[in-house]
């Protein structure tokens, strides 16, 4: 499992154009790997078809109305 | 009389309203009382537009007697959370860095109440730019009626508070995962979320767009199903919004015979989900079936990553939106809240598409589900309102970050990602005493059906009409 330190992820920032240090530099490594490791986990699920429509229109055919 | 005036539905005091029974001017300066005796120990609201609100009030109690056409909020005070646009009132979003912002246009569900009759108290409080974990809240720290030391959940938290502890006679929250449904399940309020795309979003201030839904805090099914006839449709500003099918209260007392109604096990019987709450939720499936519904379990295994998808895309859209101020007046902002952004704004494209990917999973996934049952029955929150302080402690590992963040979140982000509407209306209370919500899931724009299940359980039972324990 990928696992960013904390010079990583304040590099990360950076190109964000984003400050980072401190207790914020250690949250936000600590949240961010949170989320690596719970989304990398999606690659196992089969996706084929999921597409990533965010809010399709209420006449969407098989939509439950 | 006064005393307990403030408890009544907002439906019950139009009502006295119109019959004369009782003025506008003395409700306004009932809960304005209530307001100055309890809002300093609770941080419901955050501006009390005092001297407006009394001007109204006469002017509503003048229109009385003219004879004139009157809408249906016609005197009855209400409040809305601080997201919401108020011509001449400041809008702070919760946050320091919009302390002095003050609009000159109402937002569309404000200005609809407000041509509904209905008399704007003030502007209720909430978690910072209505994202949730704001660590310290510039305009005072929202507490929960029932154990003030326990928290109110987010990020409505003001209106869950003035719904539940009767300082508004129905309150207005925004809900993207959940900020409408938790605060009501913590306080003992109702909330609904309705339908992405029927209440328009105009001059609320943004938290992720394509989840944003403006919804009503009430101390009544009924009442919420007022509010939304009046807030609901399109406003000529918010493009994607659709007219309602038809009155939402259409079918509020057909009572709950002939409903099928699916209980999310997935949900209800998770080790995260708290015994108490598991054994309310399960009573209220009890009762439904008992008034005549068809109820069956149903299994969701995509629901439990919901929360974390909901993060990936909900917190990218608000960095987008937050960016530039984020790089430039960080320091402005609350730790919590600026420590949740920039992670989002450093998500790696890649996961945010999967993440987008696996919405469309999880929204097919309760679409088959609505498509055999009418509604969905779950927790609202997996426990009643933890402690203010469980939440302010800071995160020392991945694995604390994840269960601090996602797994509360998937009981209530699921309607969100899939676009459907969603009930929060308390279900029962803890041995301590704390509110529990039960959450029921919809059809999209079917709204009416949602609200009979709700209002055939309100019928049945009292849970709605206990009071925290808050003298007058």
């Amino acid at each position: 499992m990928i696992e960013l330190t904390s010079a990583e992820v304040r590099a990360l920032a950076a190109a964000a154009g984003l400050r980072l240090d401190g207790a914020d530099l250690a949250e936000v490594t600590h949240r961010l790997n949170a989320f690596v490791e719970v989304l990398g986990g999606l690659a196992g699920l089969d996706l084929t078809d999921a597409e990533p429509a965010p809010a399709p229109p209420p006449d969407l055919p098989g939509a439950p109305r | 009389m006064t005393a307990d005036l403030v408890h009544r539905s907002a439906v019950e005091l139009a009502g006295l309203i119109r019959a004369r029974t009782i003025s506008p001017l003395e409700l306004v300066e009932a809960y304005l009382a209530r307001i100055d005796r309890w809002n300093e120990a609770l941080g419901a609201y955050v501006t009390v537009c005092r001297e407006r609100a009394l001007e109204e009030a006469r002017a509503a109690e003048q229109a009385l007697g003219h004879g004139a056409p009157l809408g249906p909020l016609h005197g009855v005070p209400f409040a809305v959370k601080d997201q919401f646009d108020t011509a001449g009132v400041r809008t702070t979003s919760g946050s320091r860095l919009h302390r002095d912002r003050v609009p000159t246009e109402d937002a569309s569900v404000v200005a609809r109440l407000r041509s509904a009759g209905g008399i704007l108290l003030g502007k209720l409080n909430l978690t910072e730019f209505a994202l949730g974990g704001t660590l310290t809240h510039p305009f005072g720290q929202p507490r929960n009626p029932w154990d003030r030391t326990r928290e109110t959940g987010g990020s409505s938290s003001g209106s869950g508070i003035a719904a539940a502890a009767a300082l508004a006679a129905a309150a207005l929250g925004e809900d993207t995962g959940g900020s409408v449904r938790t605060p009501a399940a913590w306080c003992g309020a109702v909330g609904l979320r309705p339908t992405w795309g029927l209440v328009p979003r105009s001059g609320c201030v943004p938290v992720a767009w394509s989840m944003d839904a403006p919804g009503p805090l009430t101390r009544s099914v009924e009442d919420a199903a007022l509010l939304l006839s009046i807030i609901a449709g399109p406003d000529g500003r918010d493009r994607w919004m659709r007219p309602a099918p038809g009155d939402p209260r259409a079918d509020l007392e057909r009572g709950a015979g002939g409903l099928s109604i699916g209980v999310v096990t997935t949900l209800v019987d998770s080790p995260e989900t708290d015994g108490e709450v598991r054994e309310a939720v399960r009573r209220s499936a009890d009762t439904l079936r008992g008034l005549g519904a068809r109820v069956e379990d149903v299994d969701l295994p995509l629901v439990p990553m919901a929360g974390a998808v909901f993060m990936a895309l909900a917190d990218g859209e608000a960095a987008a939106w937050h960016h530039r101020t984020l790089a430039t007046r960080g320091d402005e902002y609350d730790a919590g809240t600026r420590r949740r952004l920039v992670t989002a704004a450093l998500l790696p494209a890649t996961l945010g598409q999967q993440a987008a990917r696996a919405r469309a999973a999880i929204r097919t996934q309760l679409w088959a589900a609505l498509g055999r049952f009418d509604v969905l029955l779950a927790p609202t929150a997996p426990t009643a309102a933890p402690p203010i302080a469980s939440a302010q402690g800071p995160i020392a590992s991945r694995a604390e970050a994840g269960r601090r963040f996602f797994n509360r979140r998937s009981y209530t982000t699921p309607a969100s990602l899939a676009s459907v509407p969603a009930l929060s209306l308390p279900c029962g209370f803890t041995a301590g005493g704390l509110p529990i919500g039960l959450q029921l899931i919809g059809r999209r724009f079917d709204e009416a059906t949602l609200l009979r299940a709700g209002r055939a359980y309100e019928r049945e039972t009292d849970w709605h009409t206990r009071r925290p324990p808050l003298p007058a």
